[in-house]
């Protein structure tokens, strides 16, 4: 299967979520747990919040990713909890960073794929246009979404072939790496551009006029659970600034 | 100052330049990442200031030969500093995106987006993005330090309040200058090696 960020294909199953929701959650995810702002006032609603992607998988029927993700996230928190006090020096560093960095990104990384898994081009730019985010940002945005598999893929790719000249880390070559590796992926990843570029200006892109979306977009009853959990974390994080 | 040169060229953000914004910014994030990546590791952090300007005026130096319009560059600025944002980095990095992007562009509008040295100059001034991802180190220190040591523990936290301490931002700043102009340099010789070579400067 090819890989990419936005889906190009609806979600058959499942619930649908409004694609402003999402963003709402990753924004809010990526603040509080992520960035972890809020301090130590945060402490509880930190795995609540780490739970909304566990939640959000099931919801469209990902049972085994949600799995997966749940004992991911159990295993480090408890480790962290359980494990940092006692152990000192080089082993207390490598569960620290182990732990401590899964703990942190992984909720992060799994709303924000979820989010690019289930949402098409169409319906983020649907999204956005609702909240009056202008072109000039949006066509950037969604051509980034659009494009950053395929310069991983191609980072990927090169990074095989020249593993075969010997340019590695570690290897014979190794000071050659920049030169080798940067060069052909930033000129294959134009390449690809300019191609994709001329794709979607025959598609009309560049005409002067409003564009009209097909996608049918709004707020049902879980967009409504969404946001008192973000109203209500964003609510907590306040108080507890003020009161401190 | 009258133009002799008049650019029959639309001076408006067209689909197309909005695209190739895009495919720039995925571009340069990519090989910010790899070096920002590493900055989990306490002595990398103070060195992505010098690393990240460095590496990211290969992408700059080449997307300027594209970005012949008013506003491309503060455009590709913004979309960085969110896309920072949104992988964590704090809010800061959205600010200073939006600012240096609209000095970049600034600096290169006055040089007609022509001027060979006002092009690493902007490369310079574009590369001060990258201090906003150290800001929280400098302002609400204490609350960040805080919230670190919750994340990493305390062993993690000092070394790295060693390695950033508070004189050090002044350095980092006109670092992240200095070496964005380097990269510019080196940008510039790569552009002419490759990629005029390959035709897609």
């Amino acid at each position: 299967m090819r890989r990419e960020f936005l889906s190009s294909e609806q979600q058959k199953k499942g619930i649908h979520f409004d694609p402003r929701t999402k963003l709402l959650l990753i924004l809010i995810i990526s603040v509080f747990v992520l960035g972890g702002a809020g301090g130590n006032a945060m402490y509880f609603l930190r795995p609540v919040l780490s739970l909304v992607p566990f939640a959000m998988l099931i919801s469209v029927g990902r049972g085994f990713h949600a799995a997966l993700y749940i004992i991911a996230y159990t295993v480090c928190y408890v480790a962290q909890l359980i494990l940092l006090p006692i152990l000192t020096g080089f082993t207390n560093f490598l569960v620290l960073i182990l732990a401590g960095t899964f703990c942190r990104f992984l909720p992060g990384f799994i709303i924000a794929y979820f989010v690019v898994t289930t949402t098409t081009v169409s319906e983020f730019m649907a999204g956005m246009e609702r909240m009056h985010m202008p072109s000039k940002i949006t066509i950037p945005l969604s051509v980034v979404f659009r494009f950053a598999p395929t310069v991983l893929e191609e980072a990927a790719s090169i990074s095989d072939a020249m593993k075969m000249r010997g340019i590695r880390f570690g290897g014979k070559k190794s000071s050659k790496i920049l030169e080798y590796r940067l060069i052909p992926m930033i000129t294959c990843s134009v390449k690809i551009g300019e191609e994709l570029s001329a794709a979607a200006l025959t598609r009309g892109l560049g005409a002067p006029l409003k564009r009209t979306n097909i996608c049918e977009i709004g707020f049902h009853f879980p967009d409504v659970i969404i946001f008192i959990l973000c109203g209500v974390t964003v609510a907590w994080a306040i108080f507890s600034a003020f009161s401190i | 100052m009258s133009k002799d040169v008049t650019q029959k060229v639309s001076n408006h953000i067209g689909g197309k330049d909005l695209i190739t914004v895009g495919i720039y910014t995925v571009i340069y994030i990519v090989i910010i990442g790899i070096f920002g990546a590493l900055s989990f590791i306490p002595i990398f952090i103070p060195l992505t200031a010098v690393f990240c300007p460095l590496i990211g005026g290969i992408p700059f130096m080449l997307y300027v030969t594209k970005a012949k319009k008013f506003g491309m560059t503060t455009i590709m600025g913004t979309l960085i500093g969110i896309l920072m944002f949104v992988m964590g980095m704090g809010y800061w990095v959205a600010i200073t995106g939006l600012v240096f992007g609209l000095i970049a562009d600034l600096v290169l509008k006055s040089g007609k987006y022509q001027s060979a040295k006002r092009t690493i100059l902007a490369c310079g001034f574009f590369s001060m993005w990258e201090f906003g991802n150290l800001m929280p180190f400098f302002v609400g220190r204490e609350a960040y330090l805080a919230q670190l040591q919750e994340g990493y523990g305390a062993e993690y936290v000092s070394t790295v309040s060693s390695y950033m301490p508070m004189w050090i931002l002044p350095i980092l700043l006109i670092a992240t200058f200095i070496f964005g102009l380097l990269g510019g340099l080196i940008g510039k010789a790569i552009c002419k090696k490759h990629f005029k070579r390959a035709g897609i400067a």
